[in-house]
């Protein structure tokens, strides 16, 4: 009698122990990241010249925009162009505040030909960067109408 | 005899999620996660053991690289009375689900979500082994 209860205690004992083990299934996930580089400008900044002081060059006209990045990328740089020339006697400034830890070039006059306006953009996201405008024009440029540019920012992947 | 009706828990998968592959973000923004739910899991407890519950936990082989993030969440078998938890995987044994009732089987969708910050930088094909472990809950 002793010996079958000892006996049913131990089976018992054993199958606890069963269930209690570990039982395991196992999956292989596989994952990349690509290059990613990608910048968008907020606002369209108008730009009015409508001022002189007597005896100088007309006033020039400044307004803002914001830009942001993200780049997963090291040294990426941004360029700058517009898709046509500006009216003889104008010229058109961007000013690009640099993210953290990059370099603005500072104000670069905006032509057909691109231009850098900021370098050594490495790994971040941000956002709300200011951007500045700057028209200026001379006497000579006479009355200019309503016109309109597109400036086109290409951001290019560093390494 | 009481080890034939408790038996032995088993956890199986139906094979391995797609390439989890990042490739975009909205500028301004970490890069864009990615998730693939297309893999499903199926959990059998055994009957017996009183209170007896379970639990599944997650891990694998070898740490995500700086920067990435590799989550699973195990949905809700139905009927199952567990509860699913995130689990943002790492080489130590997490707790996905948890209080499977005993006497149970049944299947639900697993969900990979990779994320990565932009500091990651690029990453090349990589991959883990995810294992998921039940056991009998202490």
């Amino acid at each position: 009698m002793n010996a079958n209860r000892i006996l049913a205690t131990m089976a018992l004992i054993a199958g606890v122990a069963g269930a209690a083990s570990a039982q395991t299934a196992t999956q292989s996930v596989t994952f990349q990241v690509d290059a990613i580089n990608q910048i968008s400008f907020s606002g369209s900044p108008s730009l009015v010249i409508n001022t002189a002081t007597a005896g100088s060059a007309p006033t020039s006209a400044t307004a803002g925009a914001t830009w942001a990045v993200t780049t997963n990328q090291t040294g990426a740089k941004i360029t700058a162009s517009i898709g046509s020339a500006m009216p003889s006697g104008l010229t058109l400034q961007v000013n690009l505040s640099a993210p953290a830890g990059a370099t603005s070039a500072g104000a670069q006059t905006l032509s057909t030909t691109a231009v850098d306006v900021v370098t050594s953009i490495t790994k971040l996201a941000q956002t709300a960067i200011g951007v500045n405008y700057s028209l200026a024009a001379t006497a000579a440029a006479g009355v200019v109408s309503s016109t309109s540019r597109t400036v086109t920012y290409t951001i290019t992947g560093g390494t | 005899m009481s080890t034939r009706a408790i038996g032995a828990q088993t956890i199986t998968v139906s094979g391995n999620p797609g390439l989890l592959r990042i490739s975009t973000a909205v500028a301004g923004s970490q890069p864009t996660s990615v998730s693939d739910a297309t893999r499903t899991f199926t959990v059998n407890t055994p009957p017996g053991g009183g209170g007896a519950k379970y639990n599944v936990s997650m891990n694998i082989d070898a740490n995500m690289p700086a920067g990435v993030t590799l989550t699973a969440t195990l949905a809700i078998p139905a009927g199952s009375a567990a509860t699913a938890t995130p689990v943002a995987l790492d080489v130590t044994p997490r707790l996905a689900l948890s209080a499977i009732k005993k006497n149970y089987t049944g299947s639900a969708t697993m969900t990979y979500q990779l994320a990565a910050t932009a500091a990651a930088g690029v990453v090349p094909v990589s991959s883990r082994t995810v294992t998921l472990t039940i056991v009998l809950a202490p």
